[in-house]
């Protein structure tokens, strides 16, 4: 019997289409399990939906969720009307709003079990794809794609090539999951991994919590992969136990085809940071080390957790920011925020010097802390974009929350010291 | 729209890895009217900020490799669609962006080889979609492009993705 891969197999269980139809480069209808969009692209989707559709109805509202995340106060008139207008279509259908300071649509679909392995689901947020941290097959869409899924509950997709990942050897503190993820994208973007997805599998992978996965799995769109997916096992479903949902390991076929396999060494690997101008221009920390920083960012769907903000607590135990940098804490959920204030990590890091900002987006979407000040402001933050011009005139580094943090206290990049533990 | 054999004038921005934010920075989200987006296109891109101002109408756009990475917005497409811009060639392009595209009627045509292939500004090319060729018509050369999936071809024949759903 034919073999599919993690991918090829979602895909098939939400098609009508039969076995030999399941090949690399074949576009496919699939049915959608959840479509989300938010205050972003969503104004521009409803404008699209009651255009094109008037007054229909949408597939399904129960399966439709809207998540505001970029803009937490809607803070400017234009932003704040874009609001209004997803509520007022929301309120008219029925459908389900994670309204502001809820936090970051992608990482509330598992944080509150809206979404869970083997499903799809389709939103306006090129980092859908983390969910395949979870075995769940997210997507990102843009304005006329979500348009059509709200209406329809249906999309295309061509089905990618799979590229089988393995990650070879272990590593230590103070490197986590954020450097092996942008070295990860390093050499992923070397190899070429464009249209394609992406399955990671070595021994390291059982040792990886979710947030670890998440961070892992959030680099992939950098490297203009589909998606990267960690087969579901029993931190998954362990994770959606806590949760009160039952879900089952899901496993790629053993005969299943890949376009290539690839092994990563990761033994003891060092710290990264990604060097402007674009993500996957990835150093090792030494080449970059005293380079004047004076923003600071520790937020975002890669790395805006409550473990991420306790390491940076660690960190920052004690100390005090350089006067020279502006330190901001963004948390991914209202979730992680209360954890953060729980753990004290908050307290911590208020009295080193750091602001906490509401949870959502940080400087990817531009709506809060994403455009910095002038062309003295050099940037260094947790999050996956560092596109020249992208948060504002100057340079952006990309890092983990304890070289975040331990930039934050010297004012250039530098190498973390010492933790409390 | 019949989408058989394309030709425009050439106008190239070879660059690899041009990001949405690129296209259409991430400041200017708010903005959705198609004639408001194209004087903004490229206008992050070093050395063609002045692209969106320029008249580039029935021209076919000549890219590099992962054209379109980043972020999932519709205005990085709209905007070429509002210049009258007739198809993109390129190495490759970001999954999201291909999709963005032909949902809305935008032909990408992914040639690999394409950045090799001599092409001058204003050359005059040729995409027979049908054979799955590029001609260069003032150079008399051509050179293979990947096939568009027939899908594709259907949701550009029916004028968008949007028009399928009223059926649906």
């Amino acid at each position: 019997m034919k073999g599919f891969t993690l991918i090829e197999k979602i895909i098939k269980s939400h098609s009508n289409e039969l076995d030999n139809e399941i090949y690399p480069g074949n576009i496919v209808w699939i049915n959608l399990d959840l479509v989300t969009a938010r205050d972003y692209a969503g104004p521009q989707v409803i404008d699209l939906f009651q255009k094109n559709y008037l007054d229909a109805l949408t597939f399904d509202n129960k399966k439709i969720i809207f998540t505001p995340d970029c803009y937490p106060y809607g803070n400017d008139p234009k932003h704040a009307l874009d609001q209004e207008k997803i509520r007022v279509f929301a309120r008219k259908h029925n459908i389900r709003v994670t309204d502001l300071g809820s936090g970051i649509g992608s990482h509330l679909l598992f944080r509150r079990g809206f979404s869970k392995p083997g499903d799809i689901a389709f939103g306006a947020d090129s980092h859908y794809n983390i969910l395949g941290a979870l075995g769940i097959l997210g997507q990102g869409a843009g304005d006329v794609m979500l348009a059509f899924a709200m209406k329809t509950g249906k999309s295309w997709i061509k089905i990618p090539e799979t590229v089988k990942i393995t990650l070879k050897g272990e590593y230590k503190w103070p490197t986590t999951s954020k450097d092996l993820a942008l070295y990860v994208l390093k050499q992923l973007h070397e190899y070429g991994i464009t249209g394609q997805a992406v399955e990671f599998y070595g021994d390291i992978i059982s040792k990886l919590n979710i947030e670890d996965r998440i961070t892992l799995c959030s680099l992939i769109t950098e490297a203009s992969g589909v998606i990267g997916f960690i087969p579901p096992d029993e931190v998954t479903v362990e994770y959606y136990r806590k949760q009160d949902i039952e879900i089952e390991a899901l496993t790629a076929d053993g005969n299943a085809n890949y376009i290539s396999e690839l092994t990563i060494d990761i033994h003891d690997l060092g710290l990264y940071v990604a060097c402007p101008p674009h993500p996957h221009n990835v150093k090792p920390i030494e080449e970059v080390l005293g380079t004047p920083i004076n923003s600071i960012i520790i937020g975002s769907c890669t790395n805006g957790t409550a473990a991420d903000i306790r390491e940076a607590a660690k960190i920052l135990k004690n100390q005090k920011i350089n006067p020279e940098v502006r330190l901001g804490i963004v948390p991914a959920t209202r979730e992680d925020f209360i954890s953060a204030h729980k753990e004290n990590s908050m307290t911590t890091i208020l009295d080193a010097g750091g602001n906490f900002f509401g949870a959502g987006c940080s400087t990817c979407a531009k709506g809060q802390y994403g455009l910095t000040g002038g062309e003295t402001a050099v940037t260094m933050t947790t999050g996956n974009r560092n596109t020249q011009g992208k948060i504002g005139p100057a340079d952006v580094y990309l890092a983990s929350p304890i070289v975040a943090a331990s930039t934050a206290i010297e004012g250039k990049i530098a190498l973390p010291k010492t933790r409390d533990d | 729209m019949s989408v058989e054999k394309i030709s425009g004038k050439s106008k190239l921005v070879k660059v690899d890895d041009i990001d949405t934010d690129q296209i259409f920075h991430q400041s200017l989200l708010t903005i959705h009217d198609p004639q408001e987006i194209k004087p903004h296109i490229f206008g992050n891109l070093e050395g063609y900020e002045n692209f969106g101002k320029e008249n580039h109408e029935n021209k076919v756009l000549v890219v590099g490799k992962n054209f379109g990475k980043g972020s999932t917005r519709q205005q990085a497409v709209t905007g070429f669609l509002a210049h009258k811009i007739k198809a993109i060639i390129g190495e490759s392009f970001g999954p999201i962006y291909y999709s963005n595209a032909v949902n809305a009627g935008l032909l990408l045509v992914e040639a690999p080889g394409i950045l090799e292939f001599l092409i001058d500004d204003l050359d005059t090319l040729e995409i027979d979609v049908s054979n799955s060729i590029i001609l260069n018509i003032d150079k008399r050369t051509k050179i293979k492009c990947n096939p568009i999936p027939k899908p594709a071809l259907d949701i550009m024949k029916a004028g968008g993705l949007l028009k399928l759903g009223d059926k649906m």
